[in-house]
Order: C-alpha cells, then sequence, then structure tokens
C-alpha cells in the first residue's frame, strides 16, 4: 500500500506542479511577500515603530491563517475526487492496480506538498522581510518556523476535512466555502467551548501572543481562549487523521457516476 | 474450457432507468463482440467488469475473481473506456509513462513499454505533443495504447473504433486480432455491424439491457437479411420505376404516396435492389430526387427478436 | 463577419431579418435552469429576508408610537432616508446573498460552454458574440436586479404607502432615481464580475473558487493595507469599500471612505472594461485553432 500511495503521490505532484492553476496559487501565495516588502519599506521611511514580528503576525498572518490556508485546502482538497469525475479520467485510476485509499491518501499528499511548498516559501520569506534586523535573534528564526510549522499544521487539517467533503459530497464546494469562509470565520469568536469547534481556534492557540506597542493584542487574538498547545497540536494531528480515514473509507466503498 | 469472465444473473440499475437485467454471461479467449444500439446497456456491463460499478443483482468474476474493489486484477486487465477524457496538459508519451508507473514498473520499463504502445498505434510521431493539441482519431488511439501498454491478458475496449478513418480501424482492427493470435482475451462493444463484422464472429447482441441472442455472425447476418428492409425514393418517374421493378423476385412489397412522388419498396435483398437501382440510373431510364431507408436495420432486427 | 443566416439545407419562402432581441433565449434558458436546481430555489426565497427586514422596518418607521415600548430610541435609529435604502443596496449581506446566487447559477454560465464545446454551437446560430454575452450577461442581470432594483422600488412604494402621502417623495424627488441609477450599476459591476470569472476555467468549482477569493482577498488586502497605511485611499482595494463609496455618493450621503467617490467609481468601470475584453477575447479564442 505504502508504494502505491508513493506511486499516486509521484504521478499527481508532477502532474500539478505545472499547471497553471498551481501557478496562480504560488502568486497569489507570494502576494504576501509583496506586502511585506511594502509594508518593510514604509517602516524603514520610519512612518510606523511596530516590531517585524507583531507585524506578520497580526497581519501576515490574518491573511495566511483565515484566507489563504482556507482557500488552498478548499480548491486542493475538494479536487481530490471531483477533478476525476468532473473530467471523467476516474476509469484510468480505478482500472489500476491501486488500492482506492491509496489514490485518496496519494493524491492528498501529492497537494499537500504543493500547497506546504507555496504557503511556506511565502510565509517564511515575507517573515524574514519584516524581522530581519540588527536584533534578529536565534530565537525569532525558532518563531519564523513554529510559524510555518503551524501553517502546515492548518493547511493539513483543512485540506483533510475538504478532502472528505470531496468523497462523500458531490458538490463540495459550497459547503467547502460555507465551513471555510461562513463558519470558521464565526465560531472562533465565540465564548467558552464553542470556539473549540473551529480549525482556527486550535491554530491561534499554538501561535506566540505578540502584543502592540500600545499593549494591544493583535486582533488574530480577539476573543481566544486558548487550548494548551499541546491539546492543540494533537486535536488537528487527529482532525488529519481522522477525516483522511473517512475520506479513504468513503472513497473505497462508494461508486462513483459521472454526470452525462 | 473454463471463462475468463464469468457474470452470474448481473443486474444494474440506475435509479428507475434499467442498465442491464439478469445478464449470464461466460467470455472465452479470443475477441467477443457486444453489439448493440446505443443506450443497449454494453457501457454498464463493461464498467462493472472493470470494477467501476457495483451490480445490483448478481455478481462478476474475472479468472475466478471477483473483481469489485480488487486491485490485483488489475494488472492483468487494461481498459479503454468510450468516454473522450484525459489528462490534457500531458503529452501522449508522459501520459502513458506516468500510468504505466502505477503498475510499479521502473522508470525504464515504463518509458519501453510506453514507446512500444505508441509505436502499436502509429502515434510515435506525436509523442511529445500534449494530447490536447490531437485529433479525435489521435485521442482514441492514445486511449487504445493505455490499455494495452502493460500487455494485459484480458483487454476491454468500449467502443474503440470511435472517431477512427477507415485507415485507422483497419489498423486497429488489424492490432486486436494480433493480441486474439497472442491468446489474450478481448471484449469489444459497438453499434455499427460491419465493424463487427471484420473484428470476430463472436457475437453478444444486447438490446434494452438484455442479452438478444449470442452466436455467430453468420446467424445475424441472416437474420437481418431475412427481415424485410424499406427502400423509399422520391422521384418525379415513381411509378414508372415502380412498373420496372415490380417484376424482379426480391420485391415484396410496394407502396405509394403520390402527393410527395414517393414510391417505397419492401425487399430482404438490399444488395440486389440497389444493384438493379443503378442500372437504371447509369441507363438514364430514371431519375432519383431523394433515396432513405425508413428503418434502421439494426433495430429493425431487434424489434424483430424483441417481438419474438 | 455577418451572423450566418444563409446556410440551411431546407427552402424557406419567408424573409430573413435581424432579430432585435436573439440574445433573449439564452438568457431565458439560463434562468430557467438555474431555478431547476432545490439547492438554488431555496437560497433565492432566503435572498428576500433582508429585503422583508427593511420591509417592517419601514412600517414600523411609521409606527414608532406602537413600537417605542419594545426598543428606547428607535425613532433615532429608524429613519426611512436616502441612507435607509443606501444601506439596504450596500448590505454586506446583499453582496453575500449575490455571490452565493451566482455560484450556483451563474459559475457555470461560460465556464460550461467551455466545458462542452458549446460556444461553437451557439456561434453557428444567427447570434454575434455580442449576443452571446449579452443572453449570459441578462442571466445575471435578472437575478442581481431582483435583490436590488426590485426591493429597492418596492420599499419605496412601501414607504409612500405607509406614509399615506407624497410627502417623502417630494423630500426626495430624486431618490428614485438613485435606487434605479445604483441598482442598475451594481447589476453591471457582477455581471462583469461573474462572468469574467466564469470565463476564465472550463471548471464551475474553480469559477467559484475565483469568484470567492477575489471578493475576499480584495477586501483582506484593503483591510490590512488600511492598518498599515492608515489611508483612506487603501479602500480603493477592495471591492465592497468601492462599491460602498459609489453608492454613498448615488445616494447623496457621507461617504464611508474620506476621499472623491469618483476615483472607486472609475476603478469600478475600468475593472469592467476589462472583464469585458477579457471575456470577448476569450470566447474569440475558441475559433482558433492551435
Amino acid at each position: 500500500m505504502r508504494q502505491e500511495i508513493w506511486r499516486v503521490f509521484s504521478f499527481y505532484f508532477f502532474l500539478r506542479k505545472k499547471s497553471p492553476k498551481t501557478k496562480a496559487f504560488f502568486l497569489l501565495s507570494w502576494a504576501a511577500v509583496l506586502l511585506a516588502l511594502v509594508i518593510r519599506v514604509y517602516n524603514l521611511t520610519g512612518n510606523w515603530t511596530e516590531s517585524g514580528q507583531v507585524i506578520f503576525q497580526n497581519i501576515l498572518m490574518s491573511f495566511f491563517l483565515q484566507f489563504l490556508i482556507v482557500i488552498l485546502a478548499l480548491f486542493y482538497g475538494t479536487s481530490v475526487v471531483t477533478e476525476e469525475l468532473d473530467n471523467k479520467t476516474l476509469p484510468y485510476l480505478s482500472s489500476r492496480p491501486l488500492a482506492r485509499a491509496a489514490i485518496v491518501i496519494g493524491k492528498y499528499l501529492a497537494y499537500l506538498t504543493l500547497t506546504t511548498l507555496m504557503l511556506i516559501s511565502a510565509a517564511l520569506l515575507s517573515y524574514f522581510i519584516l524581522s530581519l534586523d540588527r536584533d534578529f535573534r536565534l530565537i525569532d528564526l525558532w518563531a519564523g518556523f513554529r510559524y510555518s510549522l503551524v501553517l502546515t499544521l492548518g493547511l493539513a487539517a483543512y485540506l483533510s476535512f475538504f478532502t472528505f467533503l470531496g468523497t462523500w459530497l458531490k458538490k463540495p464546494m459550497m459547503v467547502g466555502l460555507a465551513f471555510g469562509f461562513g463558519w470558521e470565520s464565526v465560531i472562533q469568536y465565540f465564548p467558552g467551548s464553542t470556539q473549540k469547534l473551529s480549525i482556527a481556534h486550535y491554530l491561534k492557540s499554538l501561535l506566540p501572543q505578540y502584543t502592540t506597542s500600545s499593549g494591544k493584542l493583535g486582533f488574530l487574538f480577539i476573543r481566544l481562549e486558548p487550548s494548551r498547545p499541546l491539546v492543540a497540536a494533537a486535536v488537528l494531528f487527529l482532525i488529519v487523521i481522522f477525516f483522511l480515514i473517512l475520506a479513504a473509507l468513503i472513497f473505497t466503498y462508494k461508486e462513483y457516476l459521472f454526470e452525462d | 474450457m473454463t471463462a475468463i469472465i464469468e457474470a452470474l444473473n448481473l443486474s444494474r440499475w440506475y435509479g428507475n432507468v434499467l442498465g442491464i437485467s439478469e445478464v449470464n454471461l461466460e467470455i472465452q479467449p479470443g475477441i467477443t463482440a457486444l453489439l448493440g444500439p446505443n443506450g443497449a446497456g454494453k457501457s454498464t456491463f463493461m464498467k462493472i467488469i472493470t470494477g467501476q460499478l457495483k451490480p445490483n443483482i448478481g455478481e462478476v468474476r474475472i479468472l475466478g475473481e471477483k473483481v469489485w474493489n480488487n486491485r490485483h486484477i488489475f494488472r492483468r486487465l487494461g481498459f479503454c473506456p468510450e468516454v473522450d477524457a484525459f489528462y490534457e496538459e500531458l503529452s501522449g508519451f508522459e501520459f502513458l509513462f506516468f500510468l504505466l508507473s502505477l503498475y510499479g514498473f521502473t522508470t525504464a520499463e515504463s518509458r519501453k513499454k510506453a514507446e512500444l504502445a505508441l509505436e502499436l498505434v502509429e502515434l510515435t510521431e506525436v509523442k511529445d505533443r500534449q494530447i490536447r493539441s490531437y485529433s479525435r482519431g489521435m485521442r482514441q488511439r492514445i486511449k487504445i495504447a493505455q490499455a494495452i501498454a502493460h500487455n494485459p491478458e484480458i483487454i476491454i475496449l468500449d467502443e474503440p473504433l470511435n472517431g477512427l478513418d477507415p485507415l485507422s480501424k483497419r489498423r486497429i482492427i488489424k492490432l486486436i486480432k494480433e493480441f486474439k493470435g497472442e491468446g489474450k482475451t478481448i471484449v469489444v462493444s459497438s453499434h455499427i455491424l460491419p465493424e463487427v463484422e471484420a473484428l470476430t464472429s463472436e457475437i453478444v447482441l444486447i438490446h434494452q439491457g438484455k442479452i438478444l441472442a449470442r452466436g455467430d455472425i453468420y446467424f445475424i447476418r441472416e437474420l437481418i437479411d431475412s427481415h424485410p428492409h424499406m427502400i423509399r425514393i422520391k422521384s418525379p418517374h415513381f411509378r414508372q420505376l415502380a412498373k420496372i421493378l415490380a417484376g424482379e423476385d426480391y420485391i415484396l412489397n410496394i407502396s405509394f404516396k403520390p402527393q410527395e412522388n414517393v414510391v417505397i419498396f419492401e425487399t430482404h435483398h438490399r444488395d440486389r435492389f440497389f444493384n438493379r437501382l443503378n442500372e437504371l440510373i447509369l441507363g438514364s431510364l430514371v431519375t432519383i430526387d431523394e433515396i432513405t431507408s425508413p428503418d434502421d436495420n439494426l433495430q429493425a432486427v431487434f424489434d424483430y427478436l424483441v417481438g419474438k | 463577419m455577418a451572423t450566418i443566416r444563409e446556410k440551411g439545407y431546407h427552402h424557406w419562402e419567408g424573409q430573413l431579418r435581424d432579430k432585435p432581441w436573439n440574445f433573449w433565449p439564452i438568457t431565458r434558458t439560463g434562468i430557467k435552469l438555474a431555478f431547476e436546481r432545490r439547492r438554488f430555489k431555496l437560497l433565492f426565497v432566503l435572498s428576500f429576508l433582508p429585503a422583508v427586514i427593511y420591509g417592517v422596518g419601514v412600517y414600523v418607521s411609521e409606527r414608532l408610537e406602537n413600537f417605542k415600548f419594545m426598543a428606547q430610541g428607535v425613532d433615532k435609529t429608524l429613519q426611512v432616508n436616502p441612507g435607509f435604502f443606501r444601506s439596504y443596496l450596500t448590505l454586506d449581506l446583499i453582496f453575500f446573498e449575490i455571490l452565493l446566487l451566482m455560484s450556483l447559477s451563474g459559475a457555470g454560465l461560460i465556464a460550461d460552454d467551455f466545458r462542452h464545446k458549446a460556444i461553437q454551437l451557439y456561434l453557428a446560430r444567427p447570434l454575434s458574440k455580442s449576443d452571446y454575452l449579452l443572453g449570459k450577461a441578462g442571466v445575471v442581470m435578472f437575478f442581481v436586479g431582483l435583490l436590488t432594483l426590485v426591493p429597492g422600488i418596492l420599499l419605496f412604494i412601501l414607504k409612500l404607502l405607509f406614509s399615506g402621502s407624497f410627502k417623502f417623495f417630494l423630500n426626495y424627488p430624486w431618490l428614485i432615481l438613485s435606487i434605479i441609477f445604483y441598482s442598475a450599476f451594481l447589476m453591471i459591476f457582477f455581471t462583469a464580475f461573474v462572468l469574467l470569472a466564469s470565463s476564465l476555467s472550463n471548471n464551475r468549482n474553480y469559477v467559484i473558487a475565483i469568484m470567492w477569493s477575489i471578493y475576499i482577498f480584495s477586501n483582506v488586502l484593503g483591510a490590512i493595507l488600511r492598518i498599515i497605511f492608515h489611508s483612506p485611499y487603501s479602500a480603493l482595494l477592495s471591492l465592497k469599500a468601492n462599491l460602498d463609496q459609489v453608492g454613498a455618493a448615488f445616494f447623496l450621503v457621507k461617504p464611508p471612505y474620506d476621499y472623491p467617490w469618483f476615483l472607486s467609481f472609475l476603478l469600478l468601470i475600468s475593472f469592467c472594461l476589462l472583464a469585458y475584453v477579457v471575456v470577448r477575447r476569450k470566447i474569440r479564442g475558441v475559433e482558433v485553432i492551435r
């Protein structure tokens, strides 16, 4: 099974890395780098005195966390199965000696790798653009990698959930949009345990909380009642595994008919 | 001889629409053709035997093993689907190469097999072009190539000759016959009798989800020949034409539509009828405005069989 | 190139002439197909909820004495004036509903034709590319108009009916024109937006992702730049902010951002023109054999 997953992974990583849509999403991800450059130049002119860490977390992480990873995961996750149905290429996979679960997991891993590369390259670069100065320490380097890890975990979790939606529903995009930009945007600000029903809550719980020069927390942390980091990481990891297994099971036993 | 493909009491429906019903079939090595009009159930049957669909009732076995979710079967089976669908951004070579890699072949093996398959379907010259730039015939051929590239024992081809020009059809027919000579089992579907005739003498007639008849091509041919054909001719000399042909022994019935200048002949020897008509036209004895055959021969045979 | 009228297999003795409403069958079919989807019907009905709420608001504003026991200060907040109408037509929820409905009924307008290679079928009829585009645009305009123009006019009429006089009209004689022109502006903008997105892919799921990405990304970017630069001009990057700014100008109320409204207007009009150019090129592209 591992070999089958690897074969599917290789196939789809090669196939999608050159596609125009991947290029478009790369550009979208790197909008953050452009933004970081603009902010840095503006900062250097003395117009703003916030530290790079604070700016990155309050502004760019909001962009990454609440928009980019959701849109990337939504687009790629729902595509794992639906693109084979829309393009009617499913027979080419299902008539090969591949476990159906291997197809889902292999594609998931291929898309996760692609999107992680897009995301992390943009995140790290924009972080360094904003944070690199004379006071840059090793701990700041670790902070950069920590952000990358959090984003990767978030991407993996969202991607897993949307992959599950794609295997289960005929039209997963609308439900995915409602979840990613509706539910997630709203529920994370609810008090008490309710906010724990969102993936964003656990991601934010893993982030270091910087305050602005006025002593305020960034708006990413408004109304956040963070979970313990270990618990948050475990929950996210469980989400990844749970929905991926569910997706693999559904794809293994479900029949898919083309819309003729 | 043990059947390679066994379908036992197979039924499949899509909501209220019947796909196939109570199909019992054993397929031996060689070429077996599934013949039937569009919507007969050919593709449904093929999708079930290739594990794309599950039957609602019954089971299908290939080489004694169940098909659904049995990925090991696919090492020995190749499937060419009917749909015209590809990973369009790949070149022909890449398409075959990567699909071969899914079997676990090494890079060198995959490359070699891909090139051999391209050679067999005569696409070597365009192997590095993207599939989206291929013509209809090339697309069909690359689809056949992906079904045969890994040298399977069993090849299932759903309407493989669709979209091919006459020369390509001949080449593919020749290729399929070569596979038969190698001892492979090939199942081909088509709705065009002459194509099937060129491929094999072993035919399964399928219509409205049921197997109507199975047997030799000549048996089917006789059924068609014994069933009268209707030929409708519009001509200013329709009465003269009727007068001339009424004396021929292969004319069973003549009827008229005088307001339209139309005469309708019923005959069970189409070839002799048209030969005689050609003589009349070339001898300037009649002029013809329009010739049509109101009944589709294959449909007529099926109607005949269903009525039987 | 002249539209195809002369070719055919049957002789017809009548006169061949251009019809002014060539695009209408395309629009009619698009609307019909939209209503064949169950989810669309449900969402469509729910989309009128804001209009109903605002309608209730109009009623309450005329019967404030009866409702004063329910809320203190309601007379101050519930004033039906140009700002009231502007606030309805620039509601976040209205734009959200438009995008939602267009995800179901507008995303595939051109994308599906690309996928099924149907554009050549359209253009092999006596239809020009403009007819085709007008037909598709008609579908979007129909639904956007139903959510903006129709409720806007109905709310205006309701106000006149509930107030029992034409005083409201005499106070704001230009208001009905503001409703019509701003609704028309929204119809044109969303038509350009949806058709542009639909022409960028042959997969309607990608089109939906593109539509939402552009809309949300522009708003997020505008917000981020506002925080960084503390400049009202940052709002020019946000589609929603631009629509708000133009809306305020149409209704002669104080604009939400401190920069000239015509900048937003020009930006949105340029966007529409760019969309038109791109869509036309994409459609023309199907005639090019590579």
